[in-house]
């Protein structure tokens, strides 16, 4: 304990207005997977977060960074750390070059804040992750967060165009810029990105934008099986058609969003949700041609969401990927039909239930597994599961569980043959270990 | 287009010394033993041509060998490492930054006998490839399906993918689509040990650190890579190419940022000015106007409704700013021809210059006309002529300096004119290399836009991957002077 009471002395005489957290009453608001922070620190500028980092590590203590804490508990259990450090008092927008289609952000800046301020531009950033009123961009980033659009945006490795990294040292050190081409050194943005705070706490990022659509428009089809609407997906995604998203409801998730969100869902088939954006003809013309494909596949039903019921819907489809126990699995987007099937006969055998929204354009599906009390069964069929997504060229990460499950099982998987070329980054970047391990692929 | 000279820096030792002639006799026999003689080139009449690249420094490795499986790859680099000779990859060697001459000599991979598409599959949009296949040749392959390919680099018709994964490559259509690192999932890979790797791989959000990521751009200063797994697109149902003609510069770079700023994201924008034009036009006959001062080529991609409604707010920006005329190709031989003047124009200014130097700068679009005026005033300041073209839409420059290097001292004012041009993107935001990479030709620009720490960060990659630079060494970061040795062949 003598280092974190050097380490606390130090930091109230180099940065007196940094707020410090040390009660313990008061962190017990601070844990993460059950984990206690010693001290808990809310610098309020990019600066005193380099200075925190520099005296952890000088004092040999651990450090974990939290955002908006939407997506904290993703990945493994950390080891015991000391210090809690929270972005969420750096929230300045420092530049939006509109001109440019180019912003600037501090990293604790909420992603709904930003879009609002964006959107008096006419412009936002194209990332779409759940949660935006809570989410950070600092975690957004870390975390690889993505939502419903990225079949048409991409993710934050294709808009991040520069950041700014507190180092385990405690520089700040910038990688790429704030021009959206640049291939100047290695692209360290990419990465950070996803890393989730193992080599260094994001505290700065540039981002390339977007223009907001004049217009927006769902179309949702419903069929009876799996496979006819896989077909109408492969069939949109190799025509002339651009979809800004593509969601696959089955049943079960269409029943638990009917149930509880107040949509109004059939719930005896797959839905599909293809959204447009972009001028209205081109719309008009493109919902068109998307229920003759869905035709020819045997669609059953179809119906059209704009406005508030749109908003809400994706609102809705969004939050469905985070569930209590949550795995995210990707495949191939052909063998998405088979491998709902595959999901169907594993939770049979173990007794489970699932209830599945898909990403289906990118092959990202999210099953949520039931009940989330069932560890022994549960462990099984998640070993299962990933085993056949890596057959069908995927991987399967478990992104939200109970703490007694995630004790059971590696949330990651088995980290692959490149593993050690991740192990020689951590070490060169964090020889120290002051960015608490435990959380990333392989215990990274 | 070749400087004959090199600048005289401070001497340290060299990274490597050169292989002695026994030595080379050695590896000579090992790598034959192992590829088959006629694939290990090593007399000096077979090495000239792979002392250069379309950049403006050269050097002549010892050996080229030209593998034709991983497996051979893998035993390659091994072999290497064991003498401790490096190896430096090498596509067409189009690069235009020297990131394929090798430094201290040693040995070149190249991968003319790995030019295969080992797989597409169109259900789940992808292919993958080997490192030698010509850019141009995928699409060419994919077209009759209706798919294609998007990085576009103006030397698609000979620069290879595994060289385009090496550099990042762009082109004029990443606009809107992308670079190749937004185009490329999955590696397989040659490590400094010699092992195979595969990385990231055919479906996204592989767990773990986004290896494929940092690896495309690192002109082979961490791995050499042996497969490629990229994404294909279907072709656009509409195309339209126009060119619009402007009287001053300002009202062309003005009316780029307009353009951007007004939310259309056109597939392409593309300007050259009046030096370009005159070149452009004397060698492809494309019909541009000799007396304008800028041209724009713009181009409008997607379904026909978005393309007619992106054709008519374009050309509407276009009169705002007093364009004197705005062109649509009326056809698809008009269209490429178009093109065709914009894709040879490094080849048109040939014709009047012997020898030019292209630059590589990008900058924030609204300050596009800003950093031209300084670009024409910094070369005027060094009696030099300058002509641009270049992808005006990413705000990424290529002023093209024309030299006589028999004229005494001119080759290091082209050098010291390129370094202020750079001067001036970092000053205002931007970047010393937007699509060139950093090769041997901007190690020292790197300190304009990266500090001390940022550079030392960077490095510990290379630490971590390749700490003794047996792959592509003395490349990318600011070197505390060079070895003499290069150029001494």
């Amino acid at each position: 304990m003598a280092e974190l009471q050097a380490f606390a002395t130090n930091l109230g005489q180099f940065t007196p207005a940094m707020q410090i957290i040390s009660d313990p009453d008061e962190l017990r608001n601070c844990t993460v997977e059950g984990l206690l922070p010693r001290v808990t620190v809310i610098p309020e500028t990019v600066e005193q977060v380099g200075q925190v980092v520099a005296l952890a590590n000088q004092q040999g203590l651990t450090l974990l960074t939290r955002g908006g804490g939407s997506r904290i508990n993703l990945g493994g259990i950390p080891e015991q750390f000391d210090i809690l450090l929270e972005t969420t008092r750096l929230i300045r927008l420092l530049e939006h070059e509109a001109p440019d289609l180019t912003c600037h952000i501090e990293a604790g800046l909420t992603l709904a804040a930003l879009q609002a301020q964006l959107a008096t531009k006419g412009q936002r950033l194209a990332l779409d992750p759940p949660d935006a009123q809570q989410a950070t961009l600092g975690g957004i980033v870390a975390s690889n967060a993505s939502g419903p659009k990225r079949l048409r945006y991409g993710t934050a490795r294709d808009m991040v165009i520069g950041l700014h990294v507190v180092q385990a040292s405690g520089d700040i050190a910038r990688s790429g810029g704030r021009v959206v081409k640049n291939v100047a050194g290695y692209d360290l943005n990419k990465l950070y990105i996803g890393s989730l705070g193992t080599l260094g706490i994001i505290v700065e990022a540039n981002f390339k934008l977007q223009p907001l659509p004049a217009n927006e428009h769902t179309l949702i089809l419903t069929f009876s099986s799996a496979a006819d609407a896989m077909q109408t997906v492969i069939a949109i995604l190799g025509s002339l058609l651009t979809p800004s998203a593509i969601e696959l409801i089955d049943p079960r998730a269409a029943n638990d969003m009917t149930d509880f969100f107040g949509l109004n869902l059939p719930t005896n088939g797959y839905t599909l949700a293809v959204n447009f954006e972009g001028s209205s003809t081109a719309i008009d013309r493109q919902i068109d041609e998307t229920r003759l494909l869905a035709r020819k596949n045997s669609a059953l039903l179809s119906d059209d969401l704009t406005g508030k019921a749109q908003d809400q819907f994706w609102d809705v489809a969004r939050e469905h990927t985070q569930g209590s126990v949550t795995c995210k699995a990707v495949v191939l987007v052909s063998q998405i039909a088979t491998y709902l099937q595959v999901i169907e006969e594993t939770c049979r055998h173990y007794e489970l239930d699932s209830a599945v929204v898909a990403h289906a354009g990118n092959g990202i599906l999210y099953i949520e597994l039931r009940p989330s009390d069932a560890t022994p069964r549960l462990v099984e069929a998640i070993a299962e599961l990933r085993l056949h997504a890596q057959g069908a060229r995927g991987s399967l990460v478990v992104e939200r569980c109970p703490i007694d499950l995630k004790r059971r099982i590696d949330v990651w998987g088995e980290p692959g043959a490149d593993f050690y070329l991740m192990q020689r980054l951590k070490q060169q970047f964090d020889p120290k270990g002051t960015f608490v391990k435990g959380r990333f692929v392989g215990g990274l | 287009m070749s400087i004959a000279e090199l600048p005289s820096l401070p001497v340290t030792a060299p990274l490597f010394q050169r292989i002695s002639a026994t030595k080379k006799v050695e590896v000579v026999r090992e790598l034959s033993a192992l590829l088959g003689a006629r694939y290990v080139l090593h007399t000096p009449y077979d090495l000239m041509l792979y002392e250069y690249d379309a950049s403006i420094d050269r050097s002549t490795p010892d050996m080229v060998v030209l593998p034709a499986t991983t497996e051979e790859v893998a035993e390659i680099v091994k072999i290497a490492a064991r003498h401790n000779v490096p190896v430096v990859p090498r596509g067409a060697g189009t690069g235009l930054s020297g990131g394929a001459i090798p430094v201290y000599g040693g040995i070149v991979i190249t991968f003319a006998r790995m030019n295969r598409i080992l797989e597409v599959d169109y259900d789940n949009l992808r292919a993958v490839v080997q490192p030698g296949l010509v850019n141009l040749h995928l699409s060419n392959a994919l077209n009759p399906q209706g798919f294609y390919y998007v990085p576009d680099p103006s030397s698609q018709r000979s620069c290879t993918i595994g060289g385009n994964v090496g550099e990042n490559a762009g082109g004029p259509h990443t606009l809107i689509y992308g670079v190749t690192t937004n185009h490329v999932l999955g590696l397989e890979i040659v490590t400094p040990e010699g092992n195979v790797v595969q990385i990231g791989g055919w479906t996204c959000d592989t767990p773990g650190y986004d290896l494929t990521g940092l690896l495309i751009g690192s002109e082979g200063t961490l791995c050499i890579v042996t497969k490629i797994i990229v994404r294909i697109v279907h072709l656009s149902e509409s195309v339209k190419t126009m060119v619009a003609v402007f009287d001053t510069m300002d009202d062309a770079s003005n009316t780029v940022s307009e353009i951007i700023a007004s939310g259309v994201i056109p597939a392409a924008i593309e300007m050259m000015d009046q030096m370009i034009l005159q070149a452009v036009e004397a060698d492809t006959h494309a019909g541009y106007p000799m007396d304008a001062a800028a041209v724009l080529l713009m181009e409008a991609e997607g379904l026909q409704e978005d393309v007619a409604e992106q054709v008519k707010k374009i050309e509407s920006i276009c009169f705002k700013h007093q364009a004197r005329a705005v062109r649509i190709a009326a056809n698809e031989t008009e269209r490429q021809l178009f093109w065709a003047g914009r894709k040879n124009a490094f080849g048109a200014v040939g014709r009047i210059s012997p020898e030019f130097y292209v630059q590589d700068g990008v900058v924030p679009r609204t300050r596009l006309p800003y950093v031209l005026r300084r670009v024409g005033e910094i070369c005027d300041s060094y009696g030099l002529r300058v002509g641009n073209v270049f992808h005006a839409g990413d705000g990424n420059l290529h002023p093209l300096i024309l030299f006589d290097s028999q004229i005494p001292g001119e080759v290091e004012r082209v050098r010291k004119a390129g370094h202020e041009i750079l001067v001036v993107c970092a000053e205002v935001g931007g970047t010393i290399t937007g699509e060139h990479g950093v090769g041997i030709e901007k190690q020292e620009e790197m300190a304009l836009i990266f500090s001390d720490v940022d550079l030392r960060v960077m490095q510990q990659v290379r630490e971590a991957w390749n700490p003794h630079q047996l792959f592509n060494p003395g490349k990318l970061f600011p070197m505390p002077g060079r070895c003499a040795d290069i150029k001494q062949l």
